[in-house]
């Protein structure tokens, strides 16, 4: 049958929804239903840091209940993503396995940008009117319950993407103790957001001319304009602040009851409210979308992807790499080396490729530690390798998995660091077998292509990379004068055939 | 003008009261009515009014206990209402009894059939079968009960009929007490209970001229009584019958405000309390006065029956064997023509959606939706709301199926359906064997909207197939009461039924709803901006109007809106059946607004909403009335009918309802129901046209016997 169904379970700081689709290669992606439950499993994370075992038995309650949904429709598949609530919890892994023993649901406990990349995608799922929108300057404002995530486009491409730890729950866990001392509630979120937001702008934005802002997040999101009508719409700046006076000026027991929701959920509507209009005023927007989406059509989208049934006409490895190349310029890294670098690494890992293990998604990891591999200069340049891993591992980069930015962190450092050998119990960085085997190979790659533009002239006009018996053979064609680099290159040799049992061999051609 | 003021509203107990009237005036019509269809409807207005004895007499009854002084929409207290609706009832009462013997009695006589009243007429002939049926089957489950000094007064149970003595020694021994005392200071109160396992309708041997000849129960044991006492002088006997304020529930009807105060002198509640006591008008005083007192009743709750008390028994009389030209002759219900070209239910419901009228039209293929989808390996679960169902539906079986064959089934019982609920349980503890996942009811809401929804796995993706009704699932009452139903497969309203069905799982609302609209919360407002969407019409100059069928009417909040669109200009025709708290023809508010009830063979049930919306006319129909229970305390759904041949055909059944001339009576703005004057007019008896109208849409099928012929083989030939 040409028709899936699939389930995707989004495990929020105060809901775990699901929502059951059907996809297909004629009619993509279509939404069967959507159920919501409340559980505020972001006040036990955000306040103790960990779940309690009664929050626990409530969640594994509430996917038994959808195991039965899922089996209403037949699913062939599910996802069940969780996002602050568990990622900030200490116990997290704990409540994975008692939820998988008890359900037979697997939690993927998202990191930040592993998440928002869905919540892209979830936008991106509405095709057309989201190309329409990041041609010209756009931000994507995300609000969940533990944290906000502005991601700026411009000209189709992601020019950056930033996470501040104040989610509407958090906010109100926070000011939850003095909320009784001031009536304007308002007032004391915007003073507690302000700052953030300010920072994000000088950093970010600068002179970058933002005309529309996309918000996404979740249920409540679409609440705004309350119109059920028309969820998927767009409005005006002037529309919004009817909406939010509107909002604010009630109290959250009114506003309950005029909206049917719980006054409980009512109290974190306001500090979303006013974390939105600040980020309107903020980024000097005048329209704004509302897709209407959520996160569950994001793992969808997703999930149709990899099983080839929805094909997008944007290429998210792109909106990675672009988002990677501005992280390096952002410390000032040197565009034609990097690109000289990055085509180098290409050429070989395709040829190593065919007999390792390596995956495409490798070779992207791989781009990615290429663009990043110098970044740590504009902190130090005596103590390149250890600054680079340090920003890398501390910078957010979209639709990275925190796997998979700790092995670029780490390829990264051991570009020009001593890898010691694997050592059970791991790595000191944390990383088991199966990263240090990928951390060596790419490593070992990297160092190879890097000593061809050892001086960051780019003196290669012509490169080619082919195997012959247990060699590597690398034709360079130069003018110039190449012995630094065939110097350097001798170095790592004995590396890259440790790992990969194949030794690089360097051919010169066309030297005057 | 103040539109909420309470003399523009009818009290809705009264207004009830008129309701029945009506249906007595079935009774009473010797034009039109068969003799025995007017029997019919003599022992609906009798069992109707035991059950408003039982809801909303004991309410009032408990409301006026605990001090209640609020008043209704019609300004009036329940003390007021309870005085006001004891004497029309009593005079109701009255004009049963007048019915009974004056008109139906003689009437029958005249048919054919002799009730014999009191068993002093019975021929010798009559007393002589009589004497053996007693022996035989009377005597052995009568449970005579005495009273004196050492026992306490006898448990009479609620609703049942009874037979009250006072018995004297007799001469030569027997008990005596207090000896030296006269005769009558002995005497001693018994009572018996009228057994319910036997007929109430006793036939006697026909009479010499071949008429039949039935006399009452309690006639023949009165005859007997002696034989119970054997050593007591009976000196008198009645019959009488108590009704108590017992076992039931607070009322759902009742504001909630009020609930939660009753509920909390709930304890202080005389449980058991007798709020009806019905006694042969000629019982003996001195019987009259022992039961007044054991009884602990008011005189006004004594109701003086001339005739037989409980006159439900006329039912029973209705279907006796024979007099079948003095019934109406029996309908058969027409198959749909939709489901005749299609076997497959599923692939009749993909070419179009379906529109069901019962009973003109057969509850099979309700039934069939359900039992097909438990045999279909591409359905993978069916939900389905149930409120009323039959004892032996084919509808639960095929739901246990279903569930046994392993699809996901959700059943949503609703336990609060008054009288049913030891029934429900029953069943739905089965369905729960069989593996189905049951619901019972939400926590202060009851269930009331039906819908089934089956989703089947097909080549071009998930399918969801709905099936909506104004009435129950139930394929006994399926065939008396009019409803109307939808099958659809469409996109939204599959979505809308899979959300009506998580929230009644308990999950969370959605976000919107597409096309249904749903109670509580929601359904109240939707129709309010419908009925206001059509006052601005009427205000911009547009043509307006609603037409618009239910069973009552008496939400405040819409009956205002209605008395605002009238104001503007909208023409407002209403079918109410029964409680209607909306005045009409009040001047400045109402007289735009028309209001008619047709009282008909097939109780009329369905509920139909037509908002002309500026000629891009909408329909609706549900399970939902006007009333403040349904649009605030049940969950209820109503949808929209949407496909223009369906628009069509729901605009002609309201039409042909509307120009109904036999069966409707009208609302005057006095409060009081006429029937319309016939004289020079062609008869619109709309139940009738729908039946013929009916089988006329089934198409004629080549009848296979007519070609088929049997060959008989020939020894000769081979």
């Amino acid at each position: 049958m040409a028709v899936t169904t699939f389930a995707a379970i989004d495990i929020g700081s105060y809901y775990v929804n699901i929502e059951i689709f059907q996809l297909s290669k004629k009619t993509g992606l279509k939404s069967l239903t959507r159920v919501r439950q409340n559980i505020e499993i972001g006040r036990d994370t955000y306040a103790l840091h960990k779940i309690t075992m009664e929050r626990i038995t409530e969640l594994t309650d509430i996917l038994k209940d959808y195991t039965r949904i899922m089996k209403e429709y037949g699913v062939s598949g599910y996802r069940a993503c969780a996002k602050s609530a568990l990622r900030e919890a200490d116990n997290r892994y704990l409540v994975v396995d008692h939820v998988y023993r008890a359900t037979g649901i697997r939690i993927d406990v998202l990191s930040n940008s592993e998440q928002r990349f869905l919540g892209y995608k979830s936008i991106a799922s509405k095709g057309e009117e989201f190309q329409k929108f990041i041609e010209k300057g756009t931000a994507i404002v995300d609000v969940g319950g533990g944290s906000i995530q502005i991601s700026l486009f411009d000209k189709d491409t992601l020019v950056t993407t930033q996470n501040i730890l104040l989610g509407s729950l958090k906010i109100r866990e926070r000011l939850g103790s003095f909320e009784h001392e001031t009536v304007h509630y308002d007032q004391l979120v915007d003073q507690l957001i302000r700052k953030d937001l300010l920072n994000f702008k000088r950093m970010y934005l600068k002179n970058r001319k933002i005309e529309s802002i996309i918000l996404v997040g979740d249920y409540f999101t679409n609440l705004i304009f309350q119109n059920r009508s028309d969820v998927n719409k767009t409005e005006s700046k002037e529309e919004f602040m009817i909406w939010y006076d509107h909002v604010v000026s009630r109290s959250p027991r009114d506003i309950a009851e005029e909206l049917g929701i719980s006054s409980e959920m009512s109290t974190v509507l306001i500090p979303m409210a006013v974390l939105y209009r600040r980020l309107i005023e903020v980024l000097e927007v005048e329209t704004i979308w509302l897709p209407g989406i959520q996160l569950t059509d994001g793992i969808a989208y997703d999930y149709g992807e990899q099983k080839r049934i929805i094909r997008s006409n944007h290429d998210f490895e792109q909106d990675i790499l672009a988002a990677a190349k501005n992280i390096s310029r952002r410390y000032a890294s040197s565009k034609a080396h990097n690109d000289a670098l990055v085509s180098a690494a290409d050429a070989i890992f395709d040829v190593v490729r065919k007999t390792s293990r390596l995956s495409l998604r490798d070779k992207l990891l791989l781009r990615v530690a290429c663009y990043l591999h110098d970044c740590g200069k504009y902190i130090s340049l005596v103590n390149v390798a250890e600054c680079s891993y340090n920003i890398i591992m501390s910078t957010e980069i979209i639709g990275l998995s925190e796997r998979e930015r700790r092995i670029i962190a780490n390829v990264v450092r051991y570009n020009t660091q001593n890898l010691g050998y694997y050592k059970p119990m791991g790595t000191a960085d944390g990383l088991d077998i199966e990263d240090y085997m990928l951390v060596a190979q790419l490593a070992a790659i990297m160092r190879i292509a890097n000593c061809l533009d050892q001086s960051y002239l780019q003196k290669i006009e012509e490169m080619s990379v082919t195997r012959k018996d247990d060699e590597l053979v690398i034709a360079v064609s130069t003018k110039e004068e190449y012995t630094l680099e065939k110097g350097i290159f001798h170095e790592n040799v004995d590396f890259f055939e440790e790992i990969f049992n194949l030794r690089p061999v360097l051919r010169i051609k066309g030297r005057r | 003008m103040e539109l909420r003021a309470s003399e523009h509203f009818y009290n809705r107990e009264l207004s009830w009261l008129q309701f029945d009237r009506r249906c007595l005036s079935e009774a009473r019509d010797t034009k039109i009515v068969p003799l025995f269809e007017r029997l019919k409807f003599l022992s609906i207005t009798s069992s109707n009014l035991d059950e408003f004895f039982m809801v909303r007499i004991a309410s009032l009854k408990d409301q006026v206990h605990v001090g209640y002084k609020g008043v209704d929409i019609a300004g009036m207290t329940p003390e007021m209402q309870l005085k006001e609706l004891t004497e029309q009832v009593h005079e109701f009462v009255h004009e049963q009894y007048q019915t009974y013997n004056r008109s139906l009695v003689p009437a029958l006589k005249k048919a054919g059939l002799e009730v014999i009243r009191n068993h002093e007429a019975l021929s010798k002939k009559q007393s002589a079968f009589l004497d053996k049926y007693f022996e035989e089957a009377i005597y052995p489950v009568l449970t005579p009960m005495a009273l004196d000094s050492s026992r306490p007064f006898p448990l009479v149970r609620n609703r049942s009929l009874n037979i009250g003595a006072l018995l004297s020694a007799k001469e030569d021994g027997g008990k005596l007490r207090g000896k030296g005392k006269k005769k009558k200071d002995v005497q001693e109160f018994a009572t018996v209970q009228v057994p319910s396992v036997l007929p109430r309708i006793v036939s006697l041997p026909d009479a010499p001229d071949g008429h039949k000849v039935v006399i009452l129960l309690e006639e023949v044991i009165k005859k007997y009584i002696g034989v119970l006492f054997q050593h007591y002088v009976v000196d008198c006997t009645c019959t009488y019958r108590v009704m108590r304020n017992a076992d039931f529930e607070i009322d759902e009807d009742e504001a909630e405000d009020l609930m939660l105060e009753i509920q909390k002198q709930l304890k202080k509640r005389q449980r058991g309390e007798v709020i009806r006591l019905e006694i042969e008008e000629s019982a003996d005083k001195r019987l009259l006065k022992i039961l007044k007192k054991e009884l602990e009743i008011e005189e006004d709750g004594i109701y003086y029956i001339n005739g037989p008390i409980d006159l439900t028994f006329c039912m029973k009389m209705y279907s006796l064997p024979g007099f079948d030209s003095y019934k109406e002759p029996p309908y058969t219900p027409a198959p749909v023509k939709e489901f005749m070209q299609d076997e497959d239910v599923f692939a009749a419901i993909r070419k179009k959606d379906i529109l069901v009228h019962h009973p003109y039209m057969t509850f099979d293929p309700v039934v069939n939706f359900v039992k097909q989808a438990a045999k279909d390996p591409d359905v993978l679960a069916i939900k389905q709301t149930l409120y009323r169902v039959s004892g032996n539906s084919p509808i639960i079986q095929a739901l246990a199926q279903a569930a046994e064959a392993g699809k996901q089934v959700m059943v949503l019982v609703e336990l609060k359906a008054r009288f049913d609920e030891e029934h429900n349980i029953a069943w739905a503890k089965m369905l729960e064997k069989a593996g189905c996942h049951v619901i019972y009811g939400l926590l202060g809401l009851k269930v009331h909207s039906k819908i089934t929804m089956v989703v089947r796995r097909e080549e071009e993706g998930i399918r969801r197939y709905v099936h909506l009704g104004t009435g129950n699932y139930n394929d006994s009452t399926a065939r008396l009461y009019t409803d109307l139903g939808l099958f659809t497969c469409d996109d939204a309203i599959g979505r809308d039924a899979t959300a009506v069905f998580n929230m009644l799982s308990g999950y969370s609302e959605p976000e919107r709803w597409y096309k249904l609209m749903v109670a509580p919360i929601w359904l109240k407002n939707d129709f309010l901006k419908l009925i206001r969407r059509e006052s601005a019409k009427a205000s911009s100059g547009e043509e307006a109007f609603i037409r618009a069928k239910m069973n009552s009417l008496c939400d405040p909040d819409i009956i205002q809106a209605l008395y605002e669109a009238s104001t503007a200009g909208v023409k407002i025709d209403l079918l109410v059946r029964g409680i209607c708290c909306l005045k009409t023809g009040i001047p400045g508010i109402s007289e735009n607004i028309h209001v008619r009830s047709i009282v008909g063979n097939f109780l009329e049930h369905s509920r139909i909403f037509w908002f002309h919306n500026g000629g891009d006319d909408e329909f609706f129909m549900g399970s939902a009335d006007w009333m403040p229970r349904n649009l605030d305390r049940r969950v209820e759904i109503v949808f929209p009918v949407e496909q223009e041949d369906l628009k069509k055909e729901v605009a002609q059944i309201l039409t042909t309802e509307f120009e109904d001339n036999v069966k409707a009576h009208i609302l005057m703005s006095d409060g009081s129901y006429e029937k319309i004057d016939k004289r020079g007019k062609t008869l619109v008896n709309s139940q009738a046209l729908f039946c013929e109208a009916a089988w006329a849409a089934v198409p004629k099928r080549k009848n296979p016997a007519k070609t088929r012929r049997f060959k008989p083989a020939s020894l000769k030939e081979s």
